[in-house]
């Protein structure tokens, strides 16, 4: 709870403390649950079940504390939001680590082009980009070669520079030549709605062409706790910027009734939690997965 | 006591079970590796290391058929149990790699295992015993590979996912010609007619309809890949399938997401807007 309460408020008054209070109280209700229900049940058993179930009780307690402790990471400035540094080879070869804004080349690609087409991987420092690749048209060198995007001779610093916020002065800019709608975390840009608002217009692929499939079915998730309005989840946003494969079948199974994506394995960064965590708007925003919750 | 401890253990097992299941991204696999295999099932037990064989090079000059059902190969990895006598004898990988046989009109290939090698033998030894222990790699190796590969690839129509390469069309329009007939193996028999292209229904509302067309999969597999093992074959809706059995590696899966391209690409097959 401490974890929770220390919580950095955001600049724009997104207050986790205002919520706290409800999450000590469903935290609470998973605790006591399993208690009374044992308290229940263990009268007719002999003891030697009753010492068994101690354990079991236990386990349920343990996890049910784990699941409640909404323990969302810090949120950097709206300009800052999905920058990363990469540093795979980078520092151990003597150079800086490479600055990588995903706002900026999101206003340009969207997110299936590198993470489809180029097969860069959804985690940190894990693709094997090397300079050769890149010489050679691979990875950031599909695009940065001089035709696209800058190219590797004289701009070294450009992306080997180690400065997060090497870009953040362009930001500004973006968000003043674009109309793009706002909203209140992660970057303070409402990307999905600028598609559809037409602010934004991201191109689909390089060369080879997108999925491009018209599947627009909304999905209604059930909460795990009954207090909390299920989820909404519409394809047609997500298939805006991605192809089928970027979920399925890895991340997502298509089992219809199948797994729970607890809200703790997403914050653990699985599930949504792979893009709404760090790049995808944070799920500091509550209603925009749960409509129907209260502010 | 004890067995308190014993099943506390086992509880708290299948707890971490439960929580680890799930929701992770795979490691996409190379386009130059995609398709390649790690066949060990006596290698390392004789002092050599594990072969990797990659489809994409055997694929470009051959039918999946003529390995699959002409000369036997399984479709699982290390299933056959291929001995080095075999090949000797002029079974599996020895069927073709003898030092005689010849495609194309090209050199003729060399040949696979023999129970007297000197030092220069080696060479040819590590042309398929190359899969390094521990599954890695030696770097040189592994850009050498890619470098066979790019050459290669980049001359082929593109594709997403997979090898990167669209080999249907590859053949189609004679970028590769496919060898379906070993001289000694194979035996020459009177095509059959292909059934025209039929609809699959999609289970979930909103996705489009599969066209299957089993004149693109003959032109590869002829029938006796897919059928009876794979698919019975009877009759259409017979069989019952989903995308979870699929990507379990079941019906389609046994050769796309493997070999041939993956499945996630799914508008290749889902080609029919309802």
């Amino acid at each position: 709870m401490a974890r929770l309460l220390s919580r950095r408020v955001t600049a724009e008054g997104a207050t986790q403390n205002k919520y706290s209070s409800r999450y000590r109280w469903i935290r609470a209700e998973k605790a006591v649950l399993p208690i009374l229900l044992f308290l229940q049940f263990s009268r007719g058993i002999p003891s030697l079940m009753k010492h068994l179930l101690i354990p079991v009780v236990l386990v349920i307690l343990v996890t049910a504390e784990a699941s409640a402790n909404f323990n969302l990471p810090p949120l950097p400035p709206r300009e800052e939001f999905g920058n990363i540094l990469i540093d795979r080879t980078s520092e151990a070869n003597g150079q800086q680590p490479v600055n990588f804004s995903h706002w900026l080349h999101r206003t340009k690609f969207t997110c299936r082009v590198c993470h489809g087409e180029l097969d860069f991987l959804m985690k940190r420092n894990a693709t094997e980009i090397t300079e050769r690749g890149n010489r050679s048209g691979k990875f950031c060198g599909a695009c940065h070669n001089g035709k696209i995007a800058f190219r590797h001779n004289g701009n070294c610093d450009k992306c080997h520079n180690g400065d997060l916020g090497y870009s953040n002065k362009r930001f500004d800019d973006f968000m003043l030549k674009t109309s793009v709608p706002m909203t209140m975390a992660g970057n303070g840009v409402n990307w999905s709605a600028g598609i559809s608002s037409g602010a934004l217009k991201p191109q689909t692929y390089l060369k080879k062409k997108s999925q491009d499939m018209n599947f627009e079915k909304e999905l209604l998730l059930e909460a795990e706790m009954s207090i909390i309005p299920p989820a909404i989840f519409p394809h047609k946003a997500h298939a805006a910027w991605l192809d089928c494969d970027n979920c399925h079948p890895d991340l997502f199974n298509i089992k219809k009734k199948g797994t729970h994506f607890s809200m703790a394995e997403i914050m653990k960064g699985n599930y949504c939690g792979v893009c709404h965590l760090s790049v995808a708007f944070p799920m500091d925003e509550c209603k925009r997965c749960h409509p129907g919750m209260r502010e | 006591m004890k067995r308190i401890f014993v099943i506390t253990i086992i509880i708290l097992g299948f707890a971490g079970i439960a929580f680890s299941a799930g929701g992770v991204k795979k490691k996409k696999v190379l386009e130059q590796d995609y398709g390649n295999v790690v066949l060990d099932t006596n290698s390392l037990k004789a002092g050599v290391n594990p072969v990797l064989f990659e489809h994409w090079v055997h694929r470009k000059a051959f039918t999946c058929r003529v390995c699959h059902v002409d000369v036997g190969f399984s479709m699982k990895a290390n299933e056959g149990g291929i001995r080095a006598a075999d090949n000797m004898k002029g079974y599996y990988c020895g069927a073709c790699h003898n030092g005689k046989s010849s495609f194309h009109g090209g050199e003729p290939l060399f040949a696979a295992c023999s129970d007297k090698f000197d030092k220069d033998d080696m060479k040819r030894c590590l042309r398929c015993h190359s899969q390094e222990k521990a599954g890695q790699e030696r770097e040189t190796r592994r850009e050498q590979r890619e470098k066979v590969f790019r050459t290669f690839a980049d001359n082929m129509p593109r594709e997403r996912g997979g090898n990167g390469i669209n080999w249907e069309l590859a053949e189609e329009n004679g970028t590769i010609k496919l060898i379906d007939y070993i001289e000694g193996l194979s035996t020459k028999r009177p095509p059959m007619t292909n059934q025209k292209d039929f609809t699959i229904g999609a289970k979930v509302e909103g996705v489009p309809e599969i066209i299957f067309s089993h004149k693109k999969h003959t032109v590869w597999n002829g029938c006796e890949v897919c059928h009876p093992d794979i698919f019975i074959g009877v009759k259409k809706g017979v069989e019952k399938y989903s995308m979870i059995d699929l990507f379990a590696g079941k019906y389609c899966g046994a050769c796309h997401g493997k070999v041939a391209f993956p499945q996630s690409d799914c508008r290749r097959c889902h080609t029919k807007q309802v």
